[in-house]
């Protein structure tokens, strides 16, 4: 089994400790993900996608139209599968917007069909829940998992067409599945604020403070998420938040990935655990 | 006073027909978190009343309420029980607001660098050797001239300030 591996620009730019752990645990399933030259920005579902939807789509489906692989497009990000599905969605929705798509791939040379298929890292682990299972060493005993599926993992369900769009199981599945338990809290589905960043950051900042203080009367005693721009909210917005305070968080901030691999027996040093601004110290003893 | 602007709202609805199977019945403001936490402030609700009686003056000049301030949750589409398409109808409403000017900074520089490097965050000395410590392979990322040459097409190009302007 093979996928074309579609990294976008935050975690390879940014967080490129998060592609290490997610390259390892697929190396370790036997999926082999391939690396691709020449993809652009996805474009941001948050960004470009909300100021020129024309240039998103034709810069999404450039994107596409680089894939031969059979299996489709694999993404660690779930911007990006947004994007991607959603840039498919629109082209098979209506032959207008194909033949204008395609009308604008000419001048480069490229030409999208509207046929390739594009997978969120954690359905590919979802579908492959048995492998992972095998695949344990170090079952994760005492991780209380506060999980957060962020928005675009599950919405549009139209367009991303996966698990429930509010009362999903596929990520807390898997975390049961390497040994942890998934806490529940009463905010769980709601956004994590990040894309108000660009435009309101108080508000941005009060939406993960909400979150936070959920997850604090939860029990739980780590977060996990599936999203770049939701681990960014969650973990460098936490200290953000915790300054000066006598009570202030601490919630380690595990990617889905992090977590697997850590059960697949990884060591913390080479998944670049280190490089998270909240340091997973006690939970991580005995690793 | 704000004034209906019929050309907007034919835009609009041409655009998206099912803006006019709304009733007003406030399910997505209900389930937004934003209108929540700004005490209605922002309310997508009123974004759609305002389309569908064509005051573009409110909706796109004064912004009020602030379309930006949607969190692109899209929790209302889902909950929507006419199956409004507010997903289209609000890309449509901040497209319009970008193109009169009427936009966050952080979007435009994330066009520009988009524009001018192919993607939105480039590669850093620093992320670069980051990379190789953890054992990541260099990426080639999408030839610059070939993605300004896209954007030319659909004329993004044009509608990013140079930098400093």
């Amino acid at each position: 089994m093979s996928y074309d591996l579609f990294l976008g620009c935050v975690i390879p730019a940014r967080l490129p400790f998060l592609e290490a752990s997610s390259r390892k645990i697929f190396e370790k399933l036997g999926i082999k993900l391939n690396d691709v030259d020449g993809f652009s920005c996805c474009p941001d579902p948050t960004g470009i996608e909300l100021i020129d939807h024309k240039t998103w789509l034709a810069l999404g489906a450039r994107n596409l139209s680089l894939s031969n692989n059979n299996g489709g497009i694999i993404s660690f990000c779930s911007g990006c599968v947004e994007t991607l599905k959603g840039v498919n969605y629109y082209i098979n929705k209506d032959p207008e917007v194909k033949n204008d798509v395609n009308k604008i791939l000419k001048s480069v040379g490229k030409k999208y069909e509207g046929k390739t298929e594009v997978k969120h890292f954690a359905q590919v682990l979802y579908e492959n829940l048995d492998k992972v299972r095998e695949n344990v060493e170090h079952p994760l005993i005492g991780f209380k998992v506060a999980v957060h599926y962020g928005c675009h993992y599950l919405r549009p369900s139209e367009i991303i067409n996966w698990d429930d769009p509010f009362e999903p199981t596929t990520i807390d599945e898997i975390v049961r599945a390497i040994g942890a338990d998934s806490i529940d809290y009463e905010l769980k589905m709601e956004c994590c604020g990040n894309p108000l960043d660009k435009s309101d950051k108080e508000i941005s900042l009060q939406m993960i403070d909400n979150k936070f203080k959920s997850i604090q009367k939860s029990g739980a005693n780590c977060v996990s998420l599936v999203c770049p721009a939701c681990y960014q909210q969650f973990d460098f917005n936490q200290r953000e938040l915790s300054k000066g305070k006598e009570n202030g968080y601490n919630f380690p901030v595990f990617y889905l990935s992090e977590l697997v691999a850590l059960a697949f027996g990884f060591k913390p040093e080479e998944l670049g655990l280190n490089f998270h601004r909240v340091r997973p110290k006690e939970l991580l003893e005995g690793f | 006073m704000s004034v209906i602007n019929f050309e907007f709202r034919n835009e609009v609805l041409k655009h998206n027909a099912s803006l006019s199977y709304c009733y007003q019945c406030s399910t997505c403001s209900g389930g937004c978190p934003v209108a929540l936490i700004t005490q209605g402030r922002y309310n997508p609700r009123k974004i759609i009343e305002e389309a569908i009686l064509g005051l573009q003056d409110k909706l796109i000049e004064k912004q009020d309420p602030n379309p930006w301030l949607c969190s692109t949750c899209q929790t209302c589409v889902e909950l929507c029980p006419q199956k409004v398409e507010i997903t289209e109808i609000f890309i449509l409403i901040k497209n319009k607001c970008f193109n009169t000017g009427n936009v966050p900074e952080a979007f435009i520089s994330q066009g520009r660098a988009v524009l001018e490097n192919g993607v939105a965050l480039p590669y850093s000395k620093a992320i670069i050797t980051r990379r190789e410590k953890l054992g990541l392979p260099s990426i080639k990322t999408a030839p610059v001239d070939e993605i300004k040459k896209i954007l030319k097409e659909t004329k993004f190009e044009n509608k990013i300030p140079k930098e400093g302007a």
